[in-house]
């Protein structure tokens, strides 16, 4: 075969592949080598397996295909297939008249492409061509490998590599899977699960907020599979979250300002206020103290941080200031929170942990400013209410409330909660359902958790273990619970502006009875609570039935 | 002459069949026909011939494998056996074949005598086979000799 013609026989592939073909047998294979020459291959023909092993030996890019019979004399036609595929890896197609599978699964095992059985049909031949093709492209697919191992790079460098020293023959089929390779590599889309989510509030804290790049965030969070640019999108993210919260505890400041005088109101007429919309300064002037306090943290250090330094002073103020802690955030804000919050899943709970965090801080400064409204008549009815209880811990009356504030607004809030999208989307609502499915467990920041401990467990217990898991919640949560804090906190404040000024009221009462004492009284007002909003319509009827359960709260 | 050739030609076109029929040829011998064409017009002629001439060497082979004084080594008679099988099936003879897969089993079972036979009957089978190839040949000479072009027979 002369150059220009193997040059053309390439070209046209599968016409003029290069064929040796070895049978001791002349009948056979002077019938195999018309078959060859009738599908348009280049043949070669011995009937000596010793003489087609030097053949190929002698250029190894002389053939593509060899044909050999498994019955020879001078070598064992397995052995002969073991050696050309070994050194000179070539598809070799065996050929017998044994029918016997095992002589099949004896070629297939030494490296046989294919197995035909004498006598040859043409049409067997005329697809014999596969062979070659497959081989050269697992070729390919090795050698893609190695190069991106050996250069120790992403598969994109190794087949780049590659790509340049590609046959000219063979182009298109390495560039079809090279692009399918990267093809592939394009497809794994970063989702942002829990783990993921905590790791990068762990570094943005580490980093500090203001400073926080997603190249140092990236090289904290050590994630395998995540780029610079999936860090960049989540943290952009998260700063818009951020300020959405800072935007919105503005706003409940300023709507506290306005509001400051109803809370006395409301909270002096207790149920009364049910119908204000006093709660709302009440919770807004609270929560305005979160607020602010809520605020300094951003500024000093991410949310991630701020819990754990909010959950631990939670109990020693819980502990150490007695009723104060009662007036703090929590309750009017998780009224809000409660409300209406159609939207709000139980982040917004979170939001209000998030104030009950900052409560401890929070109280103090009530407590200082005696000059609050809000607090002094708070404060009257927890002394009275003092009566019933001295070593709860505040955290009870947190739970308290929360808990109640989330019967009040029916089971049906409490489930809105958990349909809420908080603003960081999945990682929030992902939050949410974690949170959800670990109602029935500890450390739930989920209202409706408290919620069910109410209803659920025995009234004394219940409020206790709420509270119990409220503290543990804070104490447990993790980074990725600040993100529901937040959303919810924002939420919350806005929800807070309408319809929580009635429940304020009711709350604040509720906040303030002594809750283990008070866990009948607080059923009791659940009750009605829960029947309130059937009976939302005969407010009269409500109004008097509230009336009638404050007094009978003020009159222990 | 046109009706010598078209005799001739009928007479080629009966044989063939005939030798079908009787089971001395079978549709592989139909397929190596159809490899035969102007390019190779002596492919049949040729393959037929190595055919033949493995025929004799082999059983030469076995012949002598069978008549050793001592023990017989009737995995060297299976290997040849074998051999001839797959030579047979490429050409598409049939009954030599057959008795070469007979064989194969009465050399597995080491059956002596039995062997002997098949082997006298492989010797009896591969040259009447022969005669009767040889006869065909001669037809077709006649016929292109004649003028006339060699018929393609339809086996069915």
């Amino acid at each position: 075969m002369t150059v220009e013609q193997g040059i053309e026989a390439v070209d046209q592939f599968p016409v003029g592949m290069r064929v040796l073909a070895v049978d001791d047998d002349h009948t056979c294979l002077r019938i195999l080598e018309t078959l060859l020459h009738r599908c348009q291959y280049h043949v070669t023909t011995t009937d000596k397996a010793q003489t087609a092993l030097e053949l190929s030996r002698e250029n190894k890019n002389k053939f593509d295909l060899v044909i050999s019979d498994v019955d020879m004399p001078d070598m064992d036609g397995f052995k002969l297939l073991e050696l050309v595929g070994l050194e000179m890896d070539l598809p070799v197609i065996k050929l017998s008249s044994h029918s016997d599978p095992k002589y099949v699964m004896k070629g297939v095992k030494h490296g046989a492409c294919d197995y035909l059985l004498k006598p040859v049909r043409i049409e067997e031949l005329k697809n014999i061509w596969q062979h070659v093709v497959r081989k050269s492209k697992f070729k390919k697919m090795k050698s893609v490998v190695t190069n991106g191992e050996s250069e120790g790079n992403s598969d994109q460098n190794g087949v780049r590599a590659n790509r340049k020293r590609k046959d000219p023959l063979e182009e298109e089929d390495e560039e079809e899977e090279e692009q399918q390779e990267r093809g592939n590599e394009k497809k794994p889309r970063v989702i942002w699960t829990r783990e993921m989510h905590n790791k990068f509030l762990a570094a943005v804290d580490h980093v500090g907020i203001k400073n926080a790049v997603p190249k140092k965030i990236l090289e904290l969070m050590d994630v395998d599979n995540l780029t610079r640019d999936n860090v960049a999108s989540h943290l952009q993210k998260f700063r818009l979250a951020l300020k959405k919260i800072t935007n919105e505890a503005k706003q409940q400041v300023n709507m506290a300002a306005a509001n400051s005088h109803f809370m006395q109101m409301s909270s002096l007429k207790g149920l009364g206020g049910f119908h204000h919309h006093s709660p709302i300064p009440l919770g807004s002037s609270q929560f305005h103290g979160g607020a602010a306090t809520t605020r300094h943290y951003p500024s000093n250090r991410t949310f991630a941080g701020m819990f754990p330094h909010v959950s631990s002073s939670l109990p020693r103020n819980l502990h150490n200031d007695g009723g104060y802690m009662l007036q703090g955030t929590p309750f009017p804000p998780l009224e809000n929170l409660h409300i209406n919050s159609n939207n709000k899943a139980f982040p917004s709970f979170a939001s209000q942990q998030s104030s009950l965090l900052v409560a401890p801080s929070l109280v103090l400064e009530g407590h200082q400013q005696s000059s609050s409204p809000s607090y002094s008549p708070h404060l009257e009815i927890n002394k009275r209410l003092e009566d019933w209880s001295n070593n709860i811990p505040q955290s009870n009356v947190h739970s308290e409330p929360d808990a109640l504030g989330w019967n009040m607004f029916g089971n049906s809030t409490n489930q809105t909660y958990f349909c809420r999208d908080t603003d960081f989307g999945s990682s929030s609502a992902a939050h949410a359902d974690s949170l959800q499915m670990k109602q029935q467990h500890e450390n739930i920041f989920s209202p409706m958790t408290v919620a069910q401990l109410l209803r659920s467990s025995s009234a004394n217990e219940g409020l206790f273990m709420g509270q119990q898991k409220l503290e543990d919640g804070f104490m447990a949560s993790d980074a990725g619970s600040l993100d529901d804090i937040v959303n919810s906190m924002m939420t919350q404040q806005e929800q807070s502006s309408r319809v929580l000024g009635r429940r304020l009221g009711l709350g604040g009462i509720i906040t303030h009875s002594k809750h283990a004492y008070d866990m009948r009284i607080c059923v009791f007002f659940f009750l009605l609570v829960s029947m309130r909003v059937f009976l939302f319509r005969h407010k009269s009827l409500v109004l008097s039935i509230f009336w009638l359960s404050s007094s009978f709260v003020r009159e222990p | 002459m046109d009706a010598h050739v078209a005799q001739l030609q009928m007479q080629y076109r009966n044989y063939i069949l005939s030798l079908y029929q009787q089971g001395f040829l079978d549709d592989q011998f139909t397929e190596l026909k159809s490899l035969q064409d102007d390019g190779t017009p002596d492919f049949v002629a040729e393959v037929l011939s190595l055919f033949f001439d493995d025929c004799v060497k082999l059983v030469g082979n076995m012949a002598r494998a069978l008549d050793q004084t001592g023990t017989v080594d009737f995995s060297q008679v299976g290997a040849n056996v074998h051999q001839l099988k797959g030579s047979s099936s490429s050409v598409g003879a049939k009954r030599v074949k057959g008795l070469c897969i007979n064989f194969k089993e009465l050399c597995e079972a080491k059956n002596y005598e039995g062997c002997v036979r098949c082997l006298q009957q492989v010797d009896i089978e591969y040259k009447t086979l022969k005669a009767k190839l040889q006869d065909m040949f001669n037809l077709e000479k006649q016929i292109v000799q004649a003028g006339g072009i060699v018929p393609q027979v339809d086996i069915n």
